[in-house]
């Protein structure tokens, strides 16, 4: 009963934590310009960070190996510190747009300006990282961030054409856009879904926890189960877009559109509930890519790391995070617009992925540090399969970024 | 090569991997891109900027009207409703100040800048009126069906205008 | 143990493990006796004949004399090298066991590669309240 318990927790909780910032943005922009048309993204997004968290954790927990001690590793130094500034100036970014996303989700919540809330949402993170536990931390976050659920049932209550909507799944381009913006959105949905921060923090997250070969089958279900479901609240969001801006010819561009859809069709309650899930959502994942900065450092340094020490044993490692909240709060400060970071941030994420990716894995592959859990066979085709998309995704980004004007 | 050594000799030096040697670094795709950049940047011109400016408004005032709407019917907090607004506001104050910044060069485009310009700032208008209505909630004027008024016939206008420079 | 003229004798059978340097120990994570990280493997020191002078036949092979971490790795990577005083060694005789990790068979505490930690701590962290908390 306590291991079924232990079990429905962590699904919950991947649930929760799957969805954040980017998500929630990104999904928006696309509903609103492209209807249902990209879910297709979307899926191949959560098969892939299914795959790679997976095999992430898998790392962690069969040589206790975080994800950015073994690309050092396997890279050398050179390699390995090209690769370390790229992810942690992604990771940074992100950083940055989470913490905008709280404050304007309390923004939404309030009407105080949302510059005033950025300096409190930066303290909060900070201090949950610096007094609360590691479980703690994840399963409020997680299991509040639930409550974004409310816009799959606010997606029920707006009674939509079925039919259409479903007519809307085929891989198409809109009238009104090109196919390269399409493609820039698809990277962007695609870089979203799949964030490298995520496999950063899975497999960091492995080594706090302590989890072992015997917690693989734990894990596994955490990642096969709530990840999916986490993919189908984003087409939730997407979905609600869809149904009421795209026909009232909004294109999605700030956080205050993307609620309308849920508080038409759930009226203030439902209100309550996506702003409490956003609020949860974006400091969960504020916390986990805050942390996820201080992993990749103290990682490749070798410094000691983690929260399962006291901060005093970790004391670069916690310093750095102090040193990245302030920056993106400076950043914040300059007045640059949140969502605007976040679409910026989830592009970027999709340039990097390879330099994630690929080291993980080759090391999944290494007997030395995996011992019997090596990869097997289908995994590794798998694999080889995302490595190729992965590419594609990294390598068009940046000229299709141009090529659209940033999809505009 | 794991022995201790007995006695620390005279001369020592660091390992140096041969492995670490600078590549060379010649980048052919990027200036491709920087060229890239400068093409798309170039293009376009006044009916470009207009119609991306008059496109971002009309989605601004939609969702305010939404947002109005949503408000009257109690399914939106006034927080919410003075969120959407600030930010629809936001987008039109940009879009304008684009269209403001265009250099026109014949008559043609004077004119598309001055039509521009003046339904653009009917739109920062009815976003002003329904401001006002939110904050006089309280029955004064103006109430909020006025507010989506204003809205209403700047959105007609944004429409007029954007037959015509699609026309154009 | 090498032959003046004639082809290059077999490689001599060591007894025990072979590590290679570029795989097995650079670029490693470094912990202590009780499992803490103090550093990475930045770079290594050996033993040996100066650079362009004529090895002697009968030369003791050059071994690792200790591992090199700090600056050494910006060195490493960008060229150059730092004055043999700035470097920060973990001398050989530390080094208790290497697997896919390197220990050590001390505590990282008094070592010299851990000032920088110790004097974060120190002068930050410890300063913060709750900064010895211990989070379980």
């Amino acid at each position: 009963m306590k291991r079924l318990l232990g079990v429905a927790l962590g699904v919950l909780t991947a649930i929760g934590g799957f969805v954040d910032i980017g998500d929630l943005v990104t999904n928006a922009v696309v509903g609103s310009r492209f209807g249902l048309s990209m879910v297709w993204v979307v899926a191949v997004g959560v098969v892939g960070i299914c795959l790679f968290a997976n095999m992430s954790g898998r790392v962690a927990a069969a040589s206790g190996r975080a994800t950015f001690e073994v690309i050092r590793e396997r890279l050398g130094a050179r390699a390995g510190l090209a690769n370390l500034s790229a992810s942690f100036l992604i990771n940074l970014m992100t950083v940055t747009a989470e913490i905008g996303g709280v404050a304007l989700a309390l923004q939404l919540a309030s009407s105080v300006y949302y510059l005033l809330w950025i300096p409190v949402a930066a303290l909060a993170v900070w201090l949950v990282i610096w007094r609360v536990r590691f479980t703690i931390m994840e399963n409020v976050a997680g299991l509040l961030g639930l409550t974004l659920i409310v816009f799959a049932v606010a997606l029920f209550l707006l009674k939509p054409d079925w039919g259409a909507l479903a007519g809307q799944l085929a891989p198409s381009v809109p009238e009104q856009e090109t196919v390269w913006t399409y493609s820039y959105y698809a990277i962007a949905l695609f870089g979203a879904a799949m964030t490298p921060y995520e496999v950063f923090f899975f497999s960091s997250g492995a080594v706090e926890e302590g989890w072992t070969v015997k917690d693989l089958l734990q894990e596994r279900i955490n990642v096969l189960v709530g990840f999916p479901l986490g993919g189908l609240l984003s087409v939730a969001i997407a979905a609600c877009a869809a149904v009421v801006l795209l026909p009232a010819g909004i294109s999605v561009t700030s956080l205050s559109q993307v609620i309308l859809p849920v508080a038409e069709g759930a009226g203030k309650l439902g209100l309550a509930f996506v702003l409490v899930g956003i609020v949860a959502a974006t400091f969960g994942a504020a916390l986990e890519t805050t942390l996820s900065s201080g992993y990749t450092l103290a990682q490749f340094f070798g410094w000691s790391w983690g929260k399962f020490r006291r901060p005093a044993e970790a004391a670069r490692f916690h310093v750095a995070m102090i040193v990245c909240l302030l920056i993106g709060m400076a950043v914040l400060a300059t007045g640059v617009d949140p969502v605007q970071v976040t679409e910026y941030s989830v592009v970027f994420s999709a340039i990097a992925l390879p330099l994630t990716y690929l080291p993980v894995l080759i090391v999944a592959n290494d007997p030395q540090y995996m011992h019997e859990h090596v990869n097997g066979r289908v995994v590794n085709v798998l694999g080889m399969v995302y490595l190729v998309i992965i590419l594609v995704a990294s390598l068009a980004a940046i000229p299709l970024m141009i090529v659209t004007g940033a999809g505009s | 090569m794991l022995n201790t050594p007995d006695s620390v000799p005279a001369a020592q030096i660091t390992a140096r991997p041969a492995a670490f040697r600078a590549r060379p670094a010649a980048r052919p795709a990027l200036v491709a891109l920087a060229a890239l950049a400068l093409l798309t940047g170039c293009s376009g011109g006044i009916a470009q900027s207009v119609s991306t400016a008059v496109k971002d408004s009309s989605s601004a005032v939609a969702t305010a009207r939404i947002a109005l709407r949503q408000d009257m019917d109690g399914k939106l907090t006034k927080a919410a409703t003075d969120t959407s607004l600030e930010d629809g506001l936001k987008e039109v104050e940009a879009g304008r100040s684009s269209v403001l910044k265009l250099s026109p060069a014949t008559q043609e485009e004077r004119v598309a800048q001055k039509q521009a310009l003046d339904v653009l700032d009917q739109c920062a208008a009815g976003f002003a009126t329904a401001r006002a209505a939110l904050a006089a909630n309280d029955g004064g004027s103006p109430s909020l069906p006025d507010g989506d008024k204003a809205l209403a016939d700047a959105q007609d206008a944004l429409k007029q205008l954007e037959g015509a420079v699609g026309s154009r | 143990m090498t032959s003046p003229s004639g082809p290059l004798p077999p490689v001599p059978r060591v007894a025990g493990r072979i590590l290679d340097a570029q795989l097995h120990l650079m670029d490693r994570q470094v912990l202590d006796h009780d499992g803490v990280p103090v550093t990475t493997v930045d770079d290594l020191e050996v033993s040996g004949p100066a650079l362009d002078v004529e090895i002697p036949p009968g030369t003791a092979p050059p071994v690792i004399t200790a591992l090199l971490t700090g600056a050494v790795l910006g060195t490493r990577i960008f060229g150059g090298r730092p004055p043999s005083s700035r470097l920060i060694r973990i001398p050989w005789k530390d080094v208790a066991e290497v697997e896919v990790v390197v220990r050590l068979g001390v505590s990282g505490e008094p070592l010299d590669a851990s000032w920088v930690e110790r004097w974060v701590r120190d002068k930050i962290i410890a300063r913060i309240p709750g900064g010895r908390h211990d989070p379980r």
